[in-house]
This record gives structure tokens, C-alpha cells and sequence, in this order.
């Protein structure tokens, strides 16, 4: 048999190798301690993102507008991790996170509210008049959030789905810039999203590192490139509360280079829900 | 593929065409998601443009249905299927022009549907009833895990609060405060019985911790006497926290040890309805005997009973989902017994004492129902 007929051959079962559907071996028992401990992990996140809003809606009700500003940001990087359980809610992840393009009337939508709103105020018209309506609201509706949070069993297709989602979510939303427009923080929502998506992969890991290792590695490679990439930016390299740089500052070539792992990420995890039979 | 064993030419006259079947139906699949607009759209096509949904009303069938929207506007939407606040299903982040296929599986009944901007109006989706679907399936493994997952949640947090009451009853006996002591205890035993279900799967502990003194030949003497009903004769009967210090310490230990045990366990589905009505048998074993000497029942029965309603709660709530569909009776049976013996429990806090006979017919009737859940679940184990 020629060489070339050898190819062709492994060409032919490669492709029909591919074609079958994952299948997966995991005993559905087995996903019953990730699953509670990422409730435990989004409840932690809740707690301090209680407490986070409730230090900057003060700070805009008392007319800090320095302080409500540095508190913008380290404050939605809890939101932003948990985003595939917060945004369950449709009218808090309306209330809380939408952005003016997702109103007919933009800015001056009766119904934009929450961070956007805010971030509006304060980076771009640079003043906390008329916020305190806002920060009242964002704060009872946070409340509001932890309680129904607290109360809500998690279902687990959507809790293994939130690593993938976490990462579209970078891909089409946080790359461009357009989440945090005035404020420019959007690395620390960045941040957030790898945080919690790579949360829902390690609690998931060892259910599959076993049988699909080069899988595991590719996927461990890649956020620890977006890792890199975002350490690069950092404040101050050796403590995470610092945050980062404008994303302003970021350079074109980082931008276009964080596109490539996120995406691979985003793809090679949206397969992660199959290999655990949900 | 080891060298010396070629693949044979049989096979090879197999693989081949089906590699290149393989390849044109990858580069057909291609060449249709290049052009959306000219494939046909699978299953129920609904359109969004900058106003809303067209049609603003939909009307499907129970099971899966396929939806392909149409992202008719000119900017990138998300759509959701919203079951009141609830997101059942959402796709995000649709560029404008493109036709994106969902799948989801819906329950009949009227739900919700956002269609691009926030500001536009929703549209309505109806899911009717289908008599031609199959019966409800027959429950798999898989649909206890967000029931067990939610309940070792629950134990994680009860089993945090009771180590910090714990603690702090066992500082109040060692300082000799009967009165905090007595308050922690309440607290703490409250919690112990919450978690009665899941700390009867450990005998060891569950006989250190709840034992009665009629468990002992030495009754309230007998050295190996400890835990809740050894510190509650001190606190209460005899009334001081003198000796108490050992017992406490003890209870301390094998409070943490029990958390530790609960973060690994690892609990059948059939236990958490068979072992909440053993939880509430045992109280009734001691507490529903029709010859005690007194009609009321002690402040300290009731709030045991407390306790171990409010865990049974916690399981009815989360199997509830599993119950709705499948035994609808059963489930209003659960709801009632458990609604009559909380309110019970809520009006006879307010007067002088609990009547015994009501209070143990009504968790008679809760342990009942709990008892057919399995059965009606076709759970057994």
C-alpha cells in the first residue's frame, strides 16, 4: 500500500472520528459537588458585591465624585464574575447592566438605569447631580438580587454553559471597548468574566482531565495567555486590587492579540456541557 | 495504526467516499451559513426588527421546539424566553442579517419573549398542551443533581452557622452564663434539627449528638449520655452549666467533624424524602406518645419540631419541580400537611402551651406524605 493511500485512509476515519458525537462517561453524581461549590463561590462574590455597592452608591449620594469614580469599577468586577447566574434575572440584569444602545432613547431613556447610567455621570458628564435617584435604585435592586440568588436552585447545564457564555461575552462585548465606554475600565471586566469562567472550569476539571488531557492543557494554555496579556496591563504588577490601565492605552496589537485565546476559549468551551452528558 | 498491520483495502474503499461525503456536506453546510437568506429556516421562524417581534405572538407545542431568528434590524440583539423574570433561554449577540437557530424544550404555558431593544414591547409565547407527547419521562439520575447540588449548599451554610452557635454555647458554659447559654442553645439545636435528615446518615455522630437519656441504662446519669439532650438537663432541668464544660467541648468536636462529613457526603436521592420522615419519626417516638403525663408539650419538643419541619421544608422545596409534573396530588398533599403544622407551630408559640394530639396528628400526616414521595417518583435505594 502506498504511502499516499495510507493518508488518504487516516484522512477518512480522522474525519469520521470527528464525526462522532462526544459522548460522555461522567457519572451525573459526580457533578453535584461543582455544582454546589460554585453556588458557594457566587454567594462569596454576592456578599462582597453587596458591600462593594453599598460603599459607591454612598459615595454618590455624599457627592464624592472622585471616590464614586475609583469605586466604579473594582465594584462590577463581583457582577461581571457571576454573570451567568446574575443575568438569570432578566429584569435586574435589565435594571442593573444594560447599556444606553439597549434603549430606544439612549442616555435619555427613562428606563436606563444602573452602572451604565452612572458611569454616564460620572466620567462623562464628570458630576454626581442627580445620581442619588440611581444609586438608590442600584442598591435595592442589588439587594434584591442576593435574595433571589440565595433562593434560586442552580440549574447545572447553565452553570457548566457560563464558561462558555463568560467568554463570548469578552469576545463581543469587552474586546471592542464598547462595556465601559466613559470609564474606560473594561480590563477589570475582562477580568472578571476570565475569573469566573476559569472558576467554572477548574470546579469541572478533574471530572474530565482524565479523558480528554490534551483538551484540558489546550484550554489551560489559553487562559493563561489571556492571563498574560492582561498582567501586562496591570497597575501594579504584584497586587490585583490596583486594577488596571485605561483600556484606552491598550494597544491595537494586544487588542487583536486577545481576540485569538478568547475565541479558541469561548469554542473549546462551549463543548465542555457534551463532555459532561448535559 | 501500527505500521505493520495497513488498514485493509475494504475498509479503505469505505473510508474513502465517506470522507468525501463528509467533506461536501461540511462544504455544503458552509456555503449555506455564508448565505442564510437563501436556505430554508428550520422549525419556527420569527423575525426581529428595531420595533419588536414579528409576529409579536407565537403559539408552539410542549417538547422541543427549534426556533431561527431573524435579526431584521440593524443592530446586534440578543432574544430571550423569559418565564416571568426568569431567562429559560437565551441567544445573545445576533448580527444584524443573520438567521440563528435555537432549540429549547418547553412546559406548557404563556411565556414571555424580549425582541431587541429593552424599550421595545415583548412578545408572547404560547406553549400549548400536546396529547400526542410522550408520557413524562421517567426520571434519570441526572435530574437530581440540581436538587442534591442545592441541598449540600444548604447543609454547607446550616453546618457553618451551627459550628459558630456551638462555639458559642460551649464560651458560655466554660464562663458559667446560664442565660446565653440557654439562648445559644436554641440556636444551636434549632440548626441540629434542620440537618436531622443528613446527620442520620452517620450513626456515630447522630447518637453523640441527638441521643436521649432513655437511650442509657444510667438514663441521665450514664457517662456516655452526651450532646444536645445531655447539655438541654443541665441548661433547663437542673438548671445551671456546672460539669457542662466536657459535654460541650465534645459537642463542639463533633459538630465540626459533621460539617466535614456533609461537605463529602455523598446522598442518594431516595434519602432525602425517606430520611426526612425517619427525622420526624423519631421525634414522634418521643414525643407522640398518647400516655404522656403531660397534654401541652415542653417549649423545647416544639422547637425541636421547628427545626425539623423547616428541614423537611427545604427538601419538599427543592424535589418540588420533579413533583410537579409527575404527581400533582402528592405535592399539594406535601404543601398542605406542611403549611397546617407550621402554622401550628407559629400560633402555639403565642399561647400557653402546644396541644400535643393536633401538633402530632399534623406531622403524623406530614411523615405520610413524605413516605409516598419515593414511590411517586419511582425512586428506590
Amino acid at each position: 500500500m502506498s504511502p499516499r493511500s495510507l493518508l488518504i485512509a487516516a484522512a477518512a476515519f480522522g474525519l469520521m472520528a470527528l464525526q462522532a458525537p462526544a459522548r460522555a462517561d461522567v457519572d451525573p453524581e459526580a457533578l453535584v459537588e461543582p455544582v454546589a461549590d460554585y453556588k458557594l463561590y457566587v454567594l462569596d462574590n454576592l456578599d462582597a458585591f453587596v458591600s462593594h455597592t453599598r460603599d459607591f452608591t454612598r459615595a454618590i449620594k455624599a457627592g464624592d465624585l472622585e471616590r464614586a469614580q475609583s469605586l466604579y469599577a473594582p465594584t462590577r468586577v463581583y457582577y461581571e464574575r457571576i454573570e451567568p447566574v446574575a443575568e438569570l434575572f432578566a429584569d435586574l440584569d435589565a435594571s442593573i447592566d444594560a447599556r444606553e444602545d439597549d434603549y430606544e432613547k439612549g442616555v435619555d431613556d427613562p428606563d436606563f438605569t444602573g452602572f451604565h447610567r452612572l458611569e454616564y455621570g460620572l466620567f462623562k458628564q464628570r458630576t454626581t447631580d442627580g445620581l442619588a435617584p440611581y444609586a438608590r435604585r442600584l442598591m435595592s435592586d442589588v439587594d434584591d438580587l442576593e435574595s433571589r440568588v440565595q433562593g434560586l436552585t442552580f440549574p447545572p447545564a447553565r452553570v457548566v454553559g457560563g464558561a462558555a457564555a463568560l467568554m463570548e461575552e469578552v469576545a463581543a462585548t469587552k474586546v471592542s471597548g464598547e462595556e465601559d465606554r466613559y470609564s474606560h475600565t473594561d480590563l477589570w471586566d475582562f477580568q472578571g468574566n476570565v475569573d469566573g469562567s476559569q472558576k467554572i472550569f477548574a470546579l469541572f476539571k478533574p471530572l474530565i482531565a482524565e479523558e480528554d488531557p490534551a483538551f484540558v492543557e489546550r484550554v489551560e494554555d489559553n487562559f493563561a495567555a489571556v492571563e498574560a496579556t492582561l498582567a501586562h496591563y496591570r497597575l501594579a504588577a504584584d497586587d490585583p486590587e490596583a486594577g488596571f490601565v485605561s483600556y484606552e492605552k491598550v494597544s491595537d496589537a494586544d487588542r487583536r492579540a486577545l481576540v485569538g485565546p478568547v475565541t479558541v476559549l469561548a469554542e473549546d468551551l462551549s463543548t465542555l456541557r457534551g463532555k459532561l452528558g448535559l | 495504526m501500527s505500521q505493520s498491520t495497513p488498514p485493509s483495502s475494504r475498509l479503505l474503499r469505505l473510508g474513502v467516499p465517506a470522507a468525501a461525503a463528509a467533506m461536501l456536506a461540511a462544504l455544503g453546510l458552509f456555503a449555506l451559513s455564508l448565505d442564510g437568506r437563501g436556505s430554508p429556516d428550520a422549525g419556527t421562524r420569527l423575525v426581529v426588527t428595531a420595533e419588536g417581534c414579528r409576529p409579536e405572538t407565537l403559539s408552539v407545542p410542549a417538547g422541543d421546539t427549534t426556533f431561527t431568528l431573524v435579526n431584521d434590524s440593524e443592530r446586534a440583539i440578543e432574544w430571550e424566553i423569559l418565564d416571568g423574570v426568569m431567562v429559560l433561554e437565551e441567544r445573545e449577540n445576533i448580527a444584524p442579517g443573520l438567521h440563528q437557530p435555537l432549540t429549547a424544550r418547553l412546559a406548557p404555558g404563556d411565556y414571555t419573549m424580549t425582541c431587541g431593544l429593552l424599550s421595545n414591547p415583548r412578545g408572547t409565547l404560547h406553549v400549548t398542551a400536546n396529547d400526542e407527547a410522550a408520557p413524562v419521562a421517567r426520571l434519570a439520575r441526572q435530574d437530581f443533581v440540581a436538587a442534591l447540588a442545592e441541598y449540600k449548599v444548604y447543609l454547607t451554610l446550616q453546618g457553618r452557622r451551627l459550628t459558630d452557635a456551638a462555639d458559642t454555647l460551649r464560651e458560655a458554659i466554660v464562663a458559667g452564663d446560664l442565660e446565653t447559654a440557654r439562648a445559644a442553645y436554641r440556636r444551636a439545636r434549632l440548626i441540629d434539627q434542620r440537618l436531622a435528615m443528613a446527620t442520620g446518615l452517620f450513626s456515630d455522630l447522630d447518637q453523640r449528638l441527638n441521643a436521649h437519656a432513655d437511650d442509657f441504662a444510667r438514663r441521665e446519669n450514664d457517662p456516655r449520655f452526651v450532646g444536645f439532650h445531655r447539655l438541654a438537663h443541665g441548661l433547663f432541668t437542673a438548671g445551671s452549666t456546672e460539669g457542662l464544660a466536657p459535654v460541650a467541648a465534645q459537642l463542639v468536636e463533633d459538630v465540626r467533624t459533621l460539617t466535614t462529613r456533609l461537605r463529602r457526603a455523598s446522598i442518594p436521592p431516595a434519602q432525602l424524602a425517606e430520611g426526612s420522615a425517619r427525622a420526624l419519626q423519631v421525634w414522634l417516638d418521643h414525643s407522640g406518645d398518647p400516655t404522656a403525663d403531660q397534654s401541652a408539650l415542653d417549649a423545647r419538643e416544639r422547637r425541636d419540631l421547628h427545626g425539623l419541619t423547616q428541614g423537611a421544608d427545604k427538601i419538599v422545596s427543592l424535589l418540588d419541580p420533579l413533583l410537579e409534573r409527575r404527581a400533582p396530588t402528592l405535592r399539594q398533599r406535601l404543601h398542605d400537611a406542611l403549611d397546617t403544622l407550621q402554622k401550628a407551630l407559629t400560633d402555639s408559640t403565642t399561647a400557653d402551651g402546644a396541644d400535643r394530639d393536633a401538633l402530632v396528628a399534623d406531622t403524623r400526616a406530614l411523615v405520610d406524605a413524605l413516605q409516598e414521595l419515593n414511590p411517586a417518583l419511582a425512586l428506590n435505594g
